[in-house]
C-alpha cells in the first residue's frame, strides 16, 4: 500500500511544472543572483572611485601628480561625464602653493568620501616629500636622502596581524545554504496544494474508507519529499560550485564531510515537509495554504538569516534568529562548508530540526485523524 | 442487510440524523431521496464510518459498524458525488494506484474496467476524459475492491443525458452480481427506473421506506411528504 501511495506523490509532483520549477529553478536563480550581485560586500574587496582629473596648471609637478592619482588602484580613469568625482589641479598649483578643487558628483558614504581623502592625501604629500627632497639635494645630498626615510607606505610604518574570521562567509558560500534552506520551505506549496485538492475532491475521505491509516499517508507524503529536497540540495550545491564562478564569483567549496551535509538537509527536508503537512490539514483553500506557507517561510527566512545574513545582525536579532528552524539549517551549512564541519558540529542544528520536523508532523497527524476519520 | 437502529449523528448543534431507524436487504438496488440538509450523504458517511455515530446502532452484513469498521470497508465502497481521482494520473495509473492500496485482484481491475468502458481512454490522463468518462472512473475505482455493498452519493450530477443512461443502465447490472447498491439522488426519474425499494429522508428523519412497484407516482409522493420542499 505505502509503496502505491509514495509512487503516486512522486507522479503528481513530478507531473506538476509550476512545482519543479519552484522547488529547482527559483531557488538556483537566487543563488546566481545573490551570490554574483553580493560577491564584493561578502569579500570586502577594495572599493574604487571613477574618478577624471583636470590639469589647468599643466605644469611638471602637477603633471606627475596627474599621473601617480591615475596610477593609483583605487582610482579608474574615466571620462567627466561618467566620473564620481572631479580633481581640478589648478592654474599656479605649484607655483602659488593653491589647493586641489575636488567636485563630488555622485551620492558617496562619508566613510568612503574619508578613504578617498586618505588614498588622495598619500599621493599628493608623496609627491609634496619628493619635491622637498629634490630642493634639498640641491643644497645637501645627504639632507636630500633624509626624506627618503619618510615613507607613506603602510608596510613600513606598522604590522598588521589579521586573524582570520572564519565565521564570515563568501557570498557564494552564503548564498547557497540560504538558498537551499528557503528552496526546501518552498515545498509547503506543492504539498499543501495537492493534500488540499485531495480533501476538496473528496479523494481523502475516499482513502480513509479503504482503510488508508493517518500513518502512511503521512509517510507516503515525507519520502518523496525528502528524496526531491536531497536532489534540490545537490543541485543547489552544484549551481555554487560550477555555475557560479562562470560569473567572476568565488566557487563553493565543500570543506566539510558529505555525510554531514546529506544528514543535515534530510533532518532539514523532515522539519519543512512537517511545517507544509500542519499547513495542509489546517488550511482551507490551496490558496490560503500558499498565502499562509508564503508568509511564514518569508518570516522564518528573514529572522533566520537568509535574507540577510546572521553575522551582520544586531546581537538582539541573531538572539532572535535562533527561534527559526532556517537558522539552525543554515547554521548547520555554515559549519560545513566553513568550518569543514562532520555529523558532529551540526549534530545540536540537525536533532532541533528533527525534533521541529517530528513535533508538526506529530500533530498534523492528529489533526487528520481527528478531521478525515483516518485510523 | 444493513440494520440501521435509533441513529443519532450531530453536528455541533445541528442534528444530521435523528433517531432514524430501517433496515436494507441484501442485493437490491435501494434509492435515499431526500432534499440538501435531509441527511443522505451523512447517512451515507456513517455508514463507511467515515462519520462517527453519537448514538444508535448500526450492522453491515452482522458486522458492528462501531468495532468491525475495516472489515466492513473491505467489503463496501463509497463513490462520492465529487470526482475522487487525480487528475495527472492516467485511467490506469489511478486504478492500478487505488487498486494497490485495496489489494485488489486482477479480475476486479477486468470487470470494473470493461463494466464502465474504460478500455479505449486507460492512457488517457483523468483530466482530459469527458464528464461521463470521469463518472465512470469514479465508479470504476469503487469496483476495484469487489464490494458487497455499493453506496452511490449523487453519480450522475452535471453529466449528459447519455452518459447518465449509461450509468444507470450499469448500476442495474450490480443486481446481477450479489452488489446490494445505496443510491441517493435529486432525480425521482433516477430512482424510479432503477431501484427497487425506496426511503425519504428529511430533516434527518425517516418519512417513509416502500418498495418502488408499492409507491405509485414517487413525485407526488415525496412532494407531500417533504412538505413540497424542492427535490
Amino acid at each position: 500500500m505505502l509503496s502505491a501511495m509514495i509512487n503516486k506523490e512522486f507522479l503528481l509532483v513530478l507531473r506538476d511544472k509550476k512545482a519543479l520549477a519552484l522547488l529547482f529553478v527559483m531557488p538556483a536563480v537566487f543563488i546566481l543572483i545573490i551570490s554574483v550581485a553580493m560577491r564584493d560586500v561578502f569579500t570586502g574587496s577594495s572599493v574604487r572611485f571613477d574618478i577624471c582629473v583636470n590639469d589647468l596648471d599643466n605644469s611638471t609637478i602637477s603633471k606627475k601628480l596627474a599621473s601617480n592619482i591615475s596610477k593609483n588602484k583605487s582610482f579608474s580613469s574615466v571620462s567627466s561625464d561618467k566620473a564620481q568625482i572631479i580633481i581640478t589641479i589648478p592654474k599656479n598649483y605649484v607655483k602659488k602653493s593653491k589647493k586641489l578643487n575636488i567636485e563630488i558628483k555622485d551620492t558617496l558614504k562619508s566613510d568612503e568620501i574619508e578613504l578617498f581623502k586618505a588614498k588622495l592625501l598619500k599621493n599628493i604629500v608623496n609627491l609634496k616629500l619628493k619635491i622637498i627632497k629634490n630642493r634639498l639635494m640641491e643644497f645637501s645630498d645627504e639632507a636630500g636622502m633624509a626624506i627618503d626615510s619618510v615613507s607613506l607606505d603602510s608596510k613600513n610604518l606598522f604590522n598588521i596581524k589579521y586573524n582570520k574570521n572564519d565565521d564570515i562567509p563568501n557570498s557564494t558560500q552564503q548564498s547557497v545554504p540560504s538558498w537551499i534552506v528557503f528552496g526546501m520551505f518552498f515545498m509547503i506549496t506543492p504539498i499543501a496544494t495537492v493534500f488540499i485538492n485531495e480533501r476538496k475532491q473528496n479523494t481523502l475521505s475516499r482513502l480513509s474508507s479503504m482503510n488508508v491509516s493517518a500513518y502512511a499517508m503521512i509517510l507516503s507524503k515525507i519520502v518523496p519529499y525528502l528524496v526531491i529536497a536531497q536532489i534540490q540540495a545537490w543541485i543547489m550545491v552544484g549551481v555554487g560550485m560550477y555555475i557560479v564562478p562562470l560569473f567572476d564569483t568565488p566557487a563553493l567549496a565543500i570543506n566539510g564531510s558529505v555525510t554531514a551535509l546529506i544528514f543535515l538537509s534530510f533532518c532539514l527536508s523532515l522539519s519543512a515537509v512537517g511545517l507544509a503537512m500542519l499547513i495542509a490539514v489546517n488550511a482551507n483553500t490551496t490558496e490560503q495554504a500558499s498565502t499562509i506557507g508564503g508568509i511564514l517561510s518569508i518570516l522564518l527566512g528573514a529572522i533566520g538569516g537568509v535574507m540577510v545574513p546572521k553575522f551582520i545582525m544586531p546581537h538582539s536579532m541573531q538572539i532572535l534568529a535562533n527561534i527559526s528552524p532556517m537558522s539552525w539549517g543554515l547554521d548547520g551549512f555554515l559549519d560545513i562548508f566553513l568550518k569543514g564541519g562532520g555529523i558532529a558540529m551540526v549534530l545540536n542544528e540537525s536533532l532541533m530540526l528533527l525534533l521541529f520536523g517530528a513535533i508538526t508532523l506529530g500533530i498534523s497527524m492528529i489533526i487528520l485523524k481527528h478531521k478525515q476519520g483516518f485510523e | 442487510m444493513i440494520e440501521i437502529a435509533n441513529v443519532v449523528k450531530k453536528y455541533g448543534d445541528l442534528i444530521a440524523l435523528n433517531h432514524l431507524s430501517f433496515e436494507i436487504s441484501s442485493g437490491i438496488i435501494f434509492g435515499l431521496l431526500g432534499v440538501n440538509g435531509a441527511g443522505k450523504s451523512t447517512l451515507l458517511s456513517v455508514l463507511n464510518g467515515l462519520s462517527p455515530i453519537d448514538s444508535g446502532d448500526i450492522k453491515v452484513f452482522g458486522l458492528d459498524i462501531k468495532k468491525d469498521i475495516k472489515k466492513i470497508r473491505q467489503i463496501s465502497s463509497i463513490i462520492p458525488q465529487n470526482l475522487a481521482f487525480y487528475d495527472k494520473l492516467s485511467v490506469q495509473e489511478n486504478l492500478d494506484f487505488f487498486g494497490k492500496i485495496q489489494n485488489a485482484k486482477k479480475e476486479n481491475y477486468n470487470k470494473a474496467i470493461e463494466i464502465n468502458g474504460l478500455n479505449d481512454v486507460l492512457n488517457q490522463r483523468a483530466s482530459t476524459l469527458s464528464g461521463g468518462q470521469k463518472r465512470r472512473l469514479n465508479i470504476a475505482i469503487g469496483l476495484l475492491n469487489d464490494p458487497k455493498i455499493i453506496y452511490f452519493d449523487e453519480p450522475t450530477v452535471g453529466i449528459d443525458t447519455k452518459s447518465r443512461n449509461e450509468i444507470l443502465e450499469s448500476i442495474k447490472n450490480y443486481k446481477d452480481f450479489g452488489i446490494t447498491v445505496v443510491y441517493t439522488s435529486h432525480y425521482l426519474n433516477e430512482i424510479e427506473s432503477i431501484c427497487d425499494e425506496v426511503a425519504i429522508l428529511s430533516h434527518g428523519k425517516l418519512v417513509t421506506q416502500e418498495h418502488i412497484a408499492q409507491a405509485g407516482n414517487l413525485e407526488e409522493q415525496f412532494l407531500e411528504l417533504t412538505g413540497g420542499e424542492d427535490a
